[in-house]
């Protein structure tokens, strides 16, 4: 006879029973960090294998770029990237952080295995090609779903795949950037929503983990590294206006980038050609203004090196430019994410404030473009991404600005508060809070989501009809403990309406009624009723609007039950407790 | 949610067969039916462990604007208790995500395969997919409506088994119909199998509900399905030890299918009594 409880067992690949069943022996915390150091290894790959797939394409397509069909690559790279994810992989998934955030809030961390690698050519495709946007959040996802998927199969439970999919996402965006402490930071701030002492140690691992693959592969190289500078504090006053400017920066390239994000559906239905001709406008940017092209790092090369080509003017157009090629790339369609673009607009964002400021005031001495040019990059980071944290980390790594970490820290925090003002979301976030998808751990609309209707729901009803008399209803009131009674038609069993005690009570002490009143003259018709399907704040909000301490759960005209909200409110201690304990 | 079985709608004659059965079903069991009119060629179950994405294909999207109209004239012609599925979680905005706490599921022997292997047999990769993962059984109904008249539970003796046993016997209490025992018996004695049923406290109600035992001890595997009437709902459970783990998915599995023209209930691993 087979061995009880061996179902887990008999159904994950024989390779990986061995593995699972030692793992299970260990300790909590040791399983974690074993799974994590895996995670990060498999995410640094990922990262290593997107930032290598860049470097062929920009190879390959640089000696290309003076041909008159330039133009064209941006439009067949974001079409292709498309095709491949609706025709081929069957992956019309969302931008890759909001999709980890998603899965985080609502699916306990579980991320389909194609997402993997489907983002990751996707991007290469709409990048490659010269699309405007960053590769970071399809190796977020490509992390994420690795870790995901390795959480599943080792049978680790929901809180636990949640944490290594937050390892997944450190160790990518660590690999990608050579920045591991960034990595810590865009999971903990950005992903998880949470910076708890559990959360941290596998993350860190990951995030280490992610880095040393990268260094091992590609070299540890600092990507924007800059020359020491002579910061004044003249110049520190000066971040003042940078924070305000960079915020601005950030606020359009929100709302430009939402807007064609929503409009292009109604002005190009087909999506293949929604993002070729978005590719196709960035590819006649790009003949005017070549910066905004691409993930765009030669470009944060040349403000930090100080190698940008003079005049404000310019250092305007090509913000702009930037801002516009990201906003079509991404909200046409094309596969990618908005860190990269945000870096490349930051950096010209300062180049513009520095010439600017020399325009207005020249009797003055002001620190180098490149110093304004690495703290622009952490405002407008900071400020699209609503993580401060995350900004001033990610410069200081990828800059090794460490002798700068004031104003960049200064600038970052400016910058996010004010544009919070006005965008009070970070581009991960504002679709899943305008749908209600981002529930963040013990908030109380995650407490409510672990909750059901049917798991609140109260049976031991007594169920009375339309045509008893008042005499029976007594009777059937003496024996129930309940104040409210559900009204049933006796005929075809569908429910009609309820009674509460406050009905009856003033025929109660009428003997001479109890056999001439009837339950469907007293009965309350016009009611609030739930259905098995309603989600728990709908639940509370109706017991808010009509002031009952008890609604029917009706599914197809037949009554189920009742939900009361003493019910709720003892189950969301309770629930709220086990949260608590993890 | 419980007491439910989910059915997802084709509009089309071999779809409307199908949903007959559904709703047969959910007559016969006093089961409420949730239906699916799907609006995207995708759609995700959210498993406790695995995503299963399901493709649709263009079939599923034939007359559109009629097909809420047909499930309902469908439903008040069966007198049953109906009502449609609102996806209300998005991973992306073509992409929803079904609920998956029903007691039940509809699917297709290939609920997204093409249509040439869409033949008596053959199961496609989605269907095991949610079999594999869902924490309900699968209803894969024949492509022609068929009502069942007894409940015949595959019973190998395995802890899957005894699941799908105990739901064979649930099914019997709520459809009334009588209940059928076949037993493929891999060379072990029947007093082996009576241990098993002993151990789960229900051989006692077997003998006395008076549950016919069809006991193969001989034979191919093949050639015993011959035994087995062609009225019955089959309940059994998949990926088990043993033979159903190796029939259900693997080569005799599309034998049984293409053998046997029955409904069929399938238990797989994960599913949980009520």
């Amino acid at each position: 006879m087979e061995k009880r409880g061996g179902r887990d067992a008999s159904m994950s690949l024989p390779i990986l029973s061995l593995p699972r069943r030692s793992l299970l022996k260990l300790d909590e915390r040791l399983q974690l960090i074993i799974v994590a150091a895996v995670v990060g290894i498999a995410a640094g790959y990922a990262s290593v294998l997107m930032n290598l797939g860049l470097e062929f394409s920009e190879h390959f397509l640089t000696s290309m770029r003076g041909y008159w069909y330039a133009p064209l690559f941006p439009a067949c790279g974001a079409a292709c990237a498309v095709f491949f994810m609706r025709n081929v992989i069957k992956d019309p998934g969302r931008h890759g952080v909001t999709e980890v955030i998603y899965s985080i809030s609502k699916r306990g961390g579980l991320i389909r295995l194609r997402s993997s690698f489907s983002h990751i050519v996707g991007c290469l495709l709409t990048l490659g090609s010269g699309g405007s946007a960053g590769p970071e959040a399809p190796v977020v996802i490509s992390g994420g779903s690795i870790g995901s998927n390795i959480a599943s199969k080792l049978y680790l439970n929901e809180r636990q795949r949640v944490q290594i999919v937050g390892c997944g996402a450190a160790a990518a965006i660590a690999a990608i950037f050579n920045a591991p402490v960034t990595g810590i930071a865009f999971a903990l701030e950005a992903v998880l929503g949470e910076w708890t002492a559990i959360n941290v140690v596998p993350i860190a691992i990951a995030s280490v983990l992610g880095t040393e693959v990268s260094r091992a592969l590609e070299g540890n190289q600092i990507p924007f590294l800059h020359r020491t500078f002579h910061v004044t504090n003249l110049d520190l006053m000066a971040c003042l206006g940078l924070a305000v400017l960079t915020a601005i920066s950030s606020v359009i390239l929100l709302r430009l980038l939402s807007y064609i994000n929503s409009k292009s559906a109604e002005w190009v239905p087909p999506r293949w050609l929604r993002a070729a001709l978005g590719g196709g406008l960035v590819g006649g940017i790009g003949l005017l203004v070549p910066y905004a092209l691409g993930e765009g790092y030669p470009c944060i090369r040349s403000v930090i090196g100080a190698q940008f080509p003079p005049g404000l003017i310019l250092a305007g157009i090509a913000v702009l430019a930037k801002i516009l090629a990201t906003a079509l790339t991404l909200g046409s369609g094309g596969i990618g994410g908005i860190f990269a673009p945000s870096l490349v607009i930051g950096s010209l964002t300062g180049v513009f404030y520095q010439r600017g400021l020399i325009a207005l005031l020249p009797q003055l001495s002001w620190a180098g473009e490149s110093y304004f040019g690495l703290l622009g990059m952490a405002g407008v980071t900071s400020s699209a991404l609503q993580a401060p944290m995350t900004g001033i980390f990610l410069i200081t790594e990828i800059a090794g600005g460490y002798d700068v970490l004031i104003s960049v820290a200064l600038v970052s925090v400016l910058s996010a508060t004010l544009s919070h003002y006005f965008e009070p979301f970070s581009v991960y976030h504002a679709e899943l809070i305008k749908r209600g998808d981002l529930l963040r751990p013990r908030t109380d609309a995650r407490v409510l989501s672990e909750l059901t209707v049917m798991e609140l729901l109260e049976k031991d009803c007594h169920v009375v009809h339309p045509e008893m008399r008042l005499r029976e209803l007594v009777r059937i009131i003496e024996t129930s403990h309940r104040n409210y009674l559900p009204v049933e038609d006796s005929r075809d069993g569908r429910f009609v309406g309820m009674i509460h005690l406050d009905n009856i009570r003033p025929y109660l002490f009428d003997p001479g009624l109890y056999d001439t009143v009837l339950v469907e003259e007293i009965m309350n018709r016009d009611l609030d009723t739930i259905t098995p399907e309603d989600e728990l704040p709908e639940i509370l909000h109706k017991f808010d609007e009509t002031g009952s301490w008890s609604l029917p759960v009706v599914q197809g005209g037949r009554f189920l039950g009742l939900i009361s909200k003493a019910t709720l409110l003892d189950h969301y201690r309770k629930e709220l407790m086990a949260q608590e304990a993890e | 949610m419980k007491n439910q079985l989910l059915h997802v709608f084709e509009n089309t004659p071999f779809g409307r067969e199908i949903f007959m059965q559904s709703l047969y079903f959910c007559k016969m069991t006093g089961l409420h039916l949730k239906v699916l009119i799907p609006n995207h060629p995708q759609f995700l179950m959210y498993f406790s462990r695995e995503v299963v994405t399901t493709n649709l294909p263009k079939s599923f999207f034939t007359g559109a604007e009629t097909a809420r109209e047909h499930v309902e004239n469908l439903v008040q012609a069966a007198g049953a208790d109906a009502s449609f599925v609102e996806p209300k979680g998005y991973t992306a905005s073509t992409l929803p995500d079904i609920p998956v706490d029903f007691s039940f599921m509809t699917c297709l022997r290939a609920m997204s395969d093409l249509s040439s292997k869409l033949h008596l047999g053959y199961i496609g990769p989605e269907v095991r997919n949610i079999i594999k993962n869902a924490e309900f059984p699968t209803l894969i109904p024949t492509p022609i409506y068929k009502e069942w008249k007894r409940i015949i539970v595959f019973f190998g003796g395995s802890q899957n088994k005894v699941k799908a046993l105990r739901l064979g016997i649930r099914l019997q209490l709520l459809s009334g119909v009588p209940m059928m025992l076949f037993t493929y018996a891999e060379k072990k004695p029947k007093t082996y199998y009576e241990e098993i049923l002993e151990e789960h406290n229900v051989l006692s109600g077997i003998k006395s509900g008076g549950v016919e035992w069809l006991f193969a001890e001989k034979g191919h595997f093949k050639e015993v399905l011959y035994d087995v009437p062609t009225d019955g709902l089959i309940v059994a459970g998949a990926y088990g030890h043993g033979l159903i783990k190796e029939v259900l998915f693997g080569d005799l599995m599309e034998e049984m299918h293409a053998l046997l023209p029955n409904n069929m209930l399938i238990v797989g691993p994960h599913y949980k009594e009520d």
